[in-house]
């Protein structure tokens, strides 16, 4: 009686862990498990293992390492603290009380809020289309590692002036950049190098109005490999 | 140089010819070496080989059998044939007067 729904219930698992393979792929296997008459769970432990393998097999390269611990989850934290400053800034500005909260504002005028909110979009969003372009198959990882801090500063986070969202204002634009990598791949040399040029600009500006950490100069790197990338593609299609 | 599972599979894919596929080569190494080949570790080696360039996949038609799926078809490259060549003189030549080693 049980073996019916058993079966069913199987053969679907199959299909399930199949989908994690590419669709060539997927088909190959499917039709080698069908011609020796495997049985669905000795399939399933089969895909399963290609699967595993598969995974292992991407995180001999660099890139994944970078993506994931070199840029997503110290970018993330870093990213909390400029949308924190961010928000300090503006409340500051509009006459509202800001409570409990430690964040480098600055001299807080217009200006500076300007500079750094520009400063955020593009650190956000560089960093997300750098993970978004050098780790597409891992950026469940980079996306796991980003959002596990953001997940605890949340749940911690508890000041009657301020949304906990203020912590997150950078997440739009790195999703934003996540999903133009993964259309698109590359940017333009011209506009990879006008990001690079401004978030630099903007950092020498906020860091001499001590409006940025030290720290945050690291986020202007995935900005320039964005550039040079772009730049040595521009000159190996020259070439 | 290629390491031993690579060459089992080299060598199976030339000996099968233009039946070489996942399962046909999967069965044939199984058969003479009496070890099990998991399609995981059938399908990472083709893709490290085809990456070496000596293999060539395709995805040919579909059968009855398989329930109508293609098969990933496999061919060896004459710098296959090379690597192949080189291994085998080199385990050849390294078991001469080896106890175990034919006369």
């Amino acid at each position: 009686m049980l073996d019916g729904p058993r079966t069913l219930l199987t053969q679907w698992l199959l299909q399930a862990a199949a989908r994690l393979l590419e669709r060539h792929e997927r088909e190959a296997v499917l039709g080698d498990l069908t011609e020796t008459g495997a049985s669905a769970w000795r399939g399933m432990s089969e895909v399963l293992g290609l699967v595993v393998r598969r995974e292992i097999a991407l995180w001999y390269d660099w890139r994944p390492w970078i993506a994931a611990f070199g840029v997503a989850l110290p970018g993330s934290l870093l990213l909390m603290g400029v949308s924190l400053s961010v928000s300090c800034t503006f409340q500051r500005l509009t006459g509202q009380a800001v409570f409990g909260v430690c964040a480098p504002t600055g001299h807080q005028g217009v200006l500076l809020l300007t500079c750094q909110a520009f400063l955020l979009l593009i650190w956000a969003w560089t960093a997300g289309f750098f993970v978004g372009s050098v780790s597409r198959r891992t950026l469940w990882m980079s996306v796991a590692l980003c959002l596990s801090p953001c997940l605890r500063c949340l749940s911690r986070f508890h000041d009657p002036s301020m949304s906990g969202l203020c912590l997150l204002l950078f997440l739009p634009p790195a999703i934003l950049g996540v999903r133009y990598a993964l259309r698109t791949m590359r940017m333009r040399s011209g506009t990879a190098l006008a990001l690079a040029m401004s978030a630099t600009v903007l950092m020498i500006y906020t860091w001499g109005n001590s409006a940025s950490w030290i720290l945050n100069w690291a986020l202007i790197l995935p900005a320039w490999y964005i550039a040079i990338r772009a730049r040595s593609a521009v000159c190996d299609a020259g070439a | 140089m290629l390491g031993e599972f690579e060459y089992l599979l080299i060598t199976a894919a030339a000996g099968l010819g233009a039946n070489a596929y996942g399962v046909s080569i999967r069965e044939e190494i199984e058969s003479t070496t009496g070890r099990q080949c998991s399609l995981g570790a059938l399908y990472t080696t083709i893709d490290r080989l085809e990456k070496k360039g000596l293999l060539e996949t395709w995805m040919g038609e579909g059968t009855r059998e398989r329930g109508g799926r293609s098969k990933r078809m496999v061919r060896v490259t004459p710098k296959g044939v090379r690597a192949a060549k080189t291994f085998y003189e080199a385990v050849t030549r390294i078991s001469r007067g080896a106890a175990w080693a034919g006369s």
